[in-house]
């Protein structure tokens, strides 16, 4: 199949998109129906920021890869201080992308958080500081992906027009170079 | 055209570039618009491993000493057409060494997911053994968590919230929670009464090294739970409270003025002092 076809039909990367939303919707959904089940707070917290915990750890090093080419992490340096590194495909293989896998992987991680945000409402609503903790805690890591992503792809963009100009800027010198020599 | 005029402002940008500009000229050599021929066997993925190495040239800024590095080996496979790529095949090979906690190796994105897990995990167990057990590295602080996690904390935190709600016979969902906002909200803090300080610390590497110093006292409640006995109790919280103490107190009077060194560890003291009260009163 010729790569530089329209984007095929189908997901790409079917168990990849499988996994991003399967822990996000088993966290949210656990939840939401926990209460109809357990009485207990403490299984409803431990399960659902497990759920939350790893389907950061998902989205951050698997899918984020896959679907969209991203990765983002943070290390200390030499001196002591704190470097955001963030890494992407090159061009040709990010065009390449599936853009149904990407559609999936950006409106998923939106959609998670601001239903997140909207149990979070309820429970302030309700007066239940202890679910609030529970949202809390995965409205952030849901939050720190969607960052950590959303700064990754304006970092590529970034490398795309330094790139951009910077062969555009190589091609001009070498064509007037060229036409010196000829003249 | 050299690299010098732009400004790298990560070094990942700065490779991507070179390797681009490297493939760019072999396409005006043979035509725009074709795929290079050979490139290094990729896993079987759609997306193919193209990001070389950060850690290639000289103009980055000054690295740690080689033998830290997870540099690929000088085997430049002959076959391929590109030194860009040929950076991508050899870091394959080295791909898979980044347990050797500097940080991540070059070429991440297109590792197996087993890679992954491997080496977090690997990176969880080198963290809490460089923080909680006695080695060569406390001597400087500031490089031994350079590869800070939360992962580590995370397990902790609840595994110790868990054991005091086990073992408390009344009201386990409050102990639960209480026990898990008080270390969370207490890490934070200590972390911002440091940086008021004027410390010297990253935010996050310390959140890590609070969590990771929660080990000791996770064994202590663990301890606590299956022998009732008071004296014992004291016992073994004074001594993992100890524990926790010495192996949070490098890292904390490292980060401040040696004049304040009291007024960063007491915090901490503290939080571990009332941490410890928690289990002993739990029955």
């Amino acid at each position: 199949m010729d790569p530089n076809q329209a984007p095929v039909e189908n997901y790409a990367n079917p168990k990849t998109c499988l996994f991003h939303v399967l822990f996000k919707g088993a966290a949210l959904a656990f939840y939401i129906l926990s209460a109809l089940f357990f009485n207990s707070f403490v299984i409803i917290f431990v399960v659902t920021v497990l759920l939350a915990a790893l389907d950061f750890w998902v989205v951050k090093n698997v899918s984020g890869r896959i679907l969209v080419g991203l990765r983002w992490w943070n290390e200390i340096n030499d001196l002591g201080e704190s470097v955001w590194k963030f890494e992407s495909l090159d061009q040709e293989s990010l065009a390449r992308m599936n853009k149904k896998d990407s559609w999936l992987f950006w409106w998923t991680l939106y959609l998670a958080a601001a239903a997140w945000f909207i149990l979070g409402v309820f429970s302030l609503i309700r007066f239940q500081a202890d679910y609030l903790l529970v949202v809390g805690v995965c409205l952030s890591l849901n939050v720190a992906n969607i960052i950590g992503f959303t700064k990754c792809k304006k970092d590529a963009k970034k490398q795309l027009q330094q790139f951009a100009s910077q062969t555009i800027a190589s091609r001009f010198q070498s064509t007037v170079q060229s036409a010196f020599t000829l003249v | 055209m050299s690299h010098n005029d732009t400004v790298p402002l990560y070094q990942s940008s700065q490779s991507d570039i070179d390797e681009i500009e490297n493939m760019m000229s072999e396409g005006f050599q043979s035509g725009p618009g074709t795929v290079l021929p050979a490139r290094p066997p990729s896993p079987i993925r759609p997306s193919i491993p193209v990001t070389s190495s950060p850690f290639v040239q000289s103009n980055l800024p000054p690295l740690p000493p080689p033998s830290q590095k997870v540099m690929p080996a000088p085997v430049p496979p002959p076959s391929l057409p590109s030194s860009a790529v040929n950076f991508g095949g050899s870091s394959e090979g080295g791909k898979t060494i980044g347990g050797s906690g500097f940080g991540s190796p070059p070429n991440t994105l297109t590792e197996p997911v087993w890679d992954t897990v491997k080496r977090d995990l690997s990176r969880i167990v080198s963290n809490l053994k460089l923080v909680v057990f006695p080695n060569p590295n406390r001597e400087d602080p500031g490089k031994a968590l350079r590869d800070w996690d939360l992962w580590g904390p995370f397990f902790f935190i609840v595994f110790l919230g868990l054991t005091l709600s086990w073992s408390a016979s009344v009201k386990k969902s409050e102990v639960f929670a209480v026990a898990f906002a008080l270390l969370a909200a207490g890490a934070v803090i200590l972390t911002l009464n440091v940086l008021l300080l004027g410390g010297h610390i990253i935010f996050f590497q310390s959140l890590s090294l609070l969590g990771y110093c929660l080990f000791p006292l996770d064994v202590g409640a663990v301890i606590c739970m299956l022998k009732d006995n008071v004296i014992l109790k004291m016992v073994v919280v004074c001594v993992t409270l100890a524990w926790s103490s010495w192996a949070a107190y490098p890292f904390m009077s490292a980060a401040v003025n040696p004049r304040r060194k009291a007024l960063a560890l007491y915090p901490v003291f503290l939080m571990y002092v009332s941490v410890g009260f928690l289990i002993i009163a739990i029955d």
